[in-house]
């Protein structure tokens, strides 16, 4: 980078007051993956500001790279070209302050209920009594009481989710990335979940960045949405999510919803089909 | 056939065996077998008597369980966790990778004679027969079985804030504990060939010393005991085993 231009972009920063930082900041990134058949841009200068406390959802066609764009930000990945800022600092590698939730599940088979969402509260060292004390006022918050001492394969998927999302929030993070979390659930579990999700948002208040390819599902959660365009990923669309809260059964009826909704159907509608004849193409 | 229950599997193998062993008997009463070649399984119950009695059979057997044990526990403790560091590291994979392929063809017997050299007809030496015959082939199940860990277990632990030790302690040992345990399993059988011919090339006291003796004063009652007796143990060594994984991967119990 020009070093006038850095000096220049952080000049301003020192001035202004912290809440104008984004929480997480996408700038120009690209991202090419190589292999043995060639080369394939999963994201090509896509920017993207998420502000602290915001429930992001973003909504896109299969292979457009929105897990591409999550692994980033949790420092997984690293991009070909561009930089993810986290409270304006380089994402530099794997950070905890960027809880993970997987679609699944990636909980650990051979701990318990209990030990797995004391995993990262563990990795911290904090002491055994603090962190069983800690872990079991998670386990409460997501209704897994009495399954303690269980282990994850007598689970089901929606509980298993729960126990993923219980190990995440116990850990803490700034910022929560949820992958598809509840793709693999049937529509009640998922319906039950996703309530849960936006009661934990509300209490904790966390920044979430939430991918999913159900309209209906960014719709409930978000506060904004990005749809992003078929491969390369860039983003095609920013929606504020100006719905009411609870967002219950008359609003998911109202006319505002179904407004939403048909607009971003048509934008996503329009990525999918270039994926298609891309795919189509190959 | 489905409709036998496992009891009777049981009696219907318990029979055979009867039936084998009365048909072996009869065979060399009525002097078609001679007892030099094949002794009678009575005259091989005899026999056990007698070393039962003035205690050579027991002081024989335990002392190949201890080298099996001593070797392969030596061995286990060393290559559980060099395998997972190696499994964890391409760099050193690829600087140990040499010597494990050159060690790893080499039957334990081969070391017999520098093992020999070096450490003369000691325990050391038999300990040290079992470890070089055990090691590679436990390192290489070990570093296979750690390539079975679903990486998104190891994503999710660092993204918990799981340094590269944590990773290897919280992850990859217990997940590849079940296969760990299953190779480890296989090399106990292994570990028991290695001590069988170091003990018939050199020893004063084991099972495979006891079967060379016996041959030694023709006494082939007392090497087919130390055959059966080397059956026997470690029959009663992997149900013990077994029981051990049990408790050592409680989650795989349904």
């Amino acid at each position: 980078m020009d070093p006038s231009v850095a000096a220049s972009a952080a000049a301003p920063e020192n001035g202004v007051e912290k809440g104008a930082v984004p929480k997480i900041s996408v700038k120009g990134v690209t991202k090419v993956f190589s292999s043995k058949r060639g080369e394939v841009t999963a994201l090509k200068e896509l920017s993207l500001d998420i502000q602290d406390g915001e429930f992001m959802v973003i909504v896109g066609a299969s292979g457009c790279g929105k897990s591409t764009l999550l692994n980033l930000v949790a420092g997984f990945d690293h991009p070909t070209a561009g930089e993810v800022l986290l409270d304006g600092r380089p994402v530099a590698g794997i950070t905890p302050e960027c809880g993970m939730i997987f679609q699944q599940y990636a909980l650990f088979p051979w701990k318990t209920v209990q030990e797995n969402v004391e995993f990262g509260l563990k990795m911290k060292r904090m002491p055994k009594q603090e962190r069983q004390e800690r872990a079991a006022r998670f386990i409460d918050l997501v209704g897994l009481n009495g399954f303690e001492k269980t282990y994850p394969h007598h689970l089901s998927g929606g509980m298993k989710q729960r126990v993923s999302i219980a190990r995440s929030l116990a850990n803490n993070p700034q910022v929560m990335l949820l992958d598809e979390p509840f793709a693999a659930l049937d529509a009640m579990t998922r319906q039950v979940l996703q309530e849960q999700l936006v009661r934990i948002y509300e209490k904790h208040r966390k920044t979430i960045i939430f991918i999913t390819h159900s309209i209906d599902e960014a719709l409930l959660l978000s506060s904004r949405i990005v749809v992003m365009t078929a491969r390369p990923g860039r983003i095609a669309q920013e929606i504020t999510n100006d719905l009411p809260h609870p967002r219950n059964a008359d609003v998911q009826l109202s006319d505002r919803y179904m407004e939403l909704k048909r607009h971003i159907w048509s934008s996503v509608q329009a990525e999918v089909l270039k994926s298609m004849e891309v795919e189509a193409g190959q | 056939m489905t409709s036998k229950s496992n009891s009777s599997m049981v009696f219907i193998s318990v029979g055979s065996l009867v039936i084998f062993l009365a048909f072996w008997e009869l065979l060399c009463r009525m002097g078609f077998i001679e007892p030099l070649f094949m002794p009678a399984p009575t005259q091989i119950l005899a026999r056990a008597g007698k070393m039962l009695g003035d205690g050579s059979l027991l002081q024989h057997t335990l002392a190949s369980t201890r080298r099996v044990m001593v070797g392969f526990m030596v061995s286990s403790l060393v290559a559980i966790p060099f395998g997972i560091f190696l499994g964890s590291s391409r760099f050193f994979m690829a600087v140990f990778d040499p010597f494990i392929s050159l060690l790893r063809p080499l039957p334990s017997m081969s070391w017999i004679p520098l093992s020999l050299l070096w450490l003369g007809i000691t325990e050391t030496q038999k300990y040290s027969i079992v470890f070089m015959g055990s090691f590679a082939p436990s390192l290489l199940y070990i570093i296979e079985a750690t390539k079975g860990i679903d990486p998104l277990l190891i994503r999710a632990a660092r993204n918990l804030g799981a340094s590269n030790l944590d990773v290897m302690r919280e992850v990859i040992l217990p997940g590849s504990l079940p296969q760990i345990i299953a190779g480890l399993k296989v090399m106990l059988g292994i570990a028991w060939t290695c001590i069988i011919s170091a003990e018939l090339v050199a020893a004063r006291e084991g099972l495979g010393f006891m079967i060379m003796n016996g041959k030694e004063y023709f006494q082939t009652d007392t090497v087919l005991l130390g055959m059966v007796m080397i059956s026997i143990t470690v029959m009663v060594i992997d149900v013990l085993f077994r029981k051990f994984e049990r408790r050592l991967l409680p989650w795989t119990r349904q």
